[in-house]
């Protein structure tokens, strides 16, 4: 699904934020991407979709370098592709149902089938009662479910998420690990960047672990 | 996202990248994902696709104007902006209108006139006249004998006495000619012609006159064109101005939106329909302050012109010409939008 080679990253031509950096993941895989904060998880992820290029090497998803993609194919790449933001990025100034929809409005999916999917979705991150609100009369938590239900609106293959529990409890950290474990047993491949060590350590997934933007370990690979 | 759907999807659900299977949004588990293939789904596809172009063109139109609404009284500035830049040329341009039908006027007092020998007596003068009303580029002539002239000339110049003193007349016969054309360069011809007649002593053209009145309304065709260009320029100003602040405004939907795949046309939509709408309220402004200037302006012209004689009115922008300013106005809009939202988008790339 994702493959990693020899890539690099500079920023301003000096720093050096990724360096050979050479790994697969899997369809259907689920990876933590842990490393201390710095480390480049962030920048591996932005090179995934696409919001950088790679400096150094090539970036490989579902078998075509994403680099080769011309700028009027990306947001259609990025179509197949679910983010959750360790901030949410939700809109403000629309409920919850419409920030979900969001990612349907934009592919043009018609508002009966749109609505029924945006409820599925509501309803696997349990928040169906919470469609009329708007996000700022939401937790923090519920807010991170409303963006992983945006995510997974329009069913990607990938998903990838950064530090999504990183403001949030331990109680409510391990529901919303819960959540991916649910998507990917369904198939979606599922790569999330984190630090919570612990809770990563609980789940018995794969971890690369990143440090000063080099692959420093691959655990528990299959 | 039911979890009993289908596990591990075999083929299908990857990111497709090929652009024209990319657009159609991939549904690997769509509720009627059997009937896959065939020339009948592809139609279907296409024409929701159409569909869905069109709902979204539909709910941004009214979204951009409902947006105007919501904040009338800065919105209903800027569409004066605009009016006021579009009222100066388009008044400017009613006007050059109207001195075009006053050149028309002209043209029909366009004459040559012909000056005879002194020597040529009357049946003489007949002749020639009779001579110059057969020439093919003449439509018709008028004699002046030289006691109609003496007559005339005293008339215009108040000089009884002083013209009275002189022994004999001075003055020729003359014919005047209004030629089949006025084009200054057929009547230059039609004087050389009338020149060489037996008897003719000189031929004037009266042309020089209408000459400068008609340099003077190709003057004010350009000033007119050179302003329009300027203020046009204005609008696309003041609109991209505008659209720039409410892209800046809504900077971060639209860094969320771009982060999960719309393409810039998506993100441009709703701006490009505010520009056009503003240029559409601009161009109605623009058509009741044209309205208003006409009504303020009106007596005293009619009073100007009744005091020359003449019965003249201020020229009214009529249906063709108000639909033109509106469709430039509306142009001049989304034009203006297109050009702030295309140069901002590229400085927004998502975080």
């Amino acid at each position: 699904m994702i493959a990693f080679e020899h890539v690099g990253k500079r920023y301003g031509g000096r720093f050096e934020a990724l360096a050979h950096l050479n790994f697969r993941v899997e369809r259907g895989e689920m990876v933590f991407l842990t490393g201390h904060s710095g480390a480049g998880k962030s920048s591996l992820l932005r090179l995934i979709m696409r919001l950088e290029r790679p400096s150094r090497g090539r970036v490989v998803v579902a078998g075509h370098d994403i680099a080769q993609l011309h700028a009027s194919q990306v947001p259609f790449y990025r179509r197949q592709i679910g983010v959750v933001f360790q901030d949410h990025q939700l809109l403000f100034d629309r409920s919850v149902f419409h920030n979900v929809s969001l990612p349907l409005e934009i592919q043009g999916i018609e508002p009966r089938e749109t609505a029924r999917r945006v409820r599925a979705a509501l309803d696997k991150v349990g928040l169906l009662h919470r469609e009329k609100a708007l996000p700022v009369e939401l937790s923090g938590g519920e807010q991170q479910r409303v963006g992983i239900a945006r995510a997974v609106v329009n069913k990607p293959s990938l998903l990838l998420a950064d530090e999504p529990t990183g403001n949030l409890d331990p109680q409510l950290s391990a529901d919303i690990m819960g959540l991916f474990e649910d998507f990917n047993r369904i198939g979606t491949t599922v790569m999330i960047a984190s630090h919570d060590l612990a809770l990563i350590a609980r789940l018995r997934h794969r971890i690369l672990r990143l440090r000063d933007g080099r692959l420093v370990a691959d655990e528990g690979a299959v | 996202m039911k979890p009993s759907a289908t596990p591990r999807r075999p083929k299908g659900a990857a990111p497709k990248v090929s652009r024209t299977k990319a657009r159609a949004p991939a549904r690997p588990e769509s509720p009627k994902p059997k009937s896959r293939g065939g020339a009948n789904s592809h139609q279907t596809r296409f024409s929701s696709r159409l569909r869905a172009w069109g709902r979204h063109h539909r709910a941004m139109s009214w979204d951009s104007f409902y947006r105007l609404v919501r904040h009338p009284v800065g919105n209903l500035l800027t569409m004066l902006a605009i009016a006021i830049a579009l009222v100066l040329p388009a008044a400017l341009w009613l006007t050059l209108d109207s001195a075009r039908l006053l050149d028309a006027e002209l043209d029909e007092s366009a004459t040559l006139t012909v000056y005879l020998q002194t020597s040529v007596d009357t049946a003489q003068a007949e002749r020639i006249e009779q001579a110059v009303s057969a020439e093919q580029a003449v439509l018709d002539t008028r004699m002046i004998s030289a006691e109609q002239g003496m007559v005339e000339f005293q008339q215009s110049l108040g000089l009884d006495d002083a013209l009275a003193g002189l022994a004999d007349n001075p003055l020729p016969a003359s014919i005047v000619v209004r030629p089949r054309s006025v084009e200054p360069l057929a009547m230059q011809q039609l004087a050389s012609t009338l020149e060489a007649l037996a008897g003719v002593d000189e031929v004037r053209v009266d042309l020089a006159w209408v000459e400068r009145l008609r340099h003077l309304a190709a003057l004010g065709r350009r000033v007119a064109l050179a302003l329009g260009v300027l203020f046009g320029l204005g609008v696309l100003l003041v609109v991209g101005n505008t659209i720039r602040l409410s892209v800046e405004s809504r900077r971060r939907e639209i860094e969320v939106v771009m982060l999960i795949g719309a393409t810039h046309a998506f993100v441009r939509r709703p701006f490009l329909y505010s520009g056009a709408w503003y240029g559409l309220g601009g161009g109605l402004l623009a058509l009741g302050l044209l309205g208003l200037g006409n009504h303020w302006l009106s007596l005293p012209v009619a009073a100007l012109a009744a005091s020359y004689g003449a019965s003249f009115s201020l020229p009214q922008l009529d249906m063709t010409g108000a639909t033109i300013l509106l469709s430039c106005s509306t142009l001049l809009g989304w034009l203006g939008a297109w050009l702030a939202v295309t140069r901002h988008l590229t400085s927004i790339r998502p975080r």
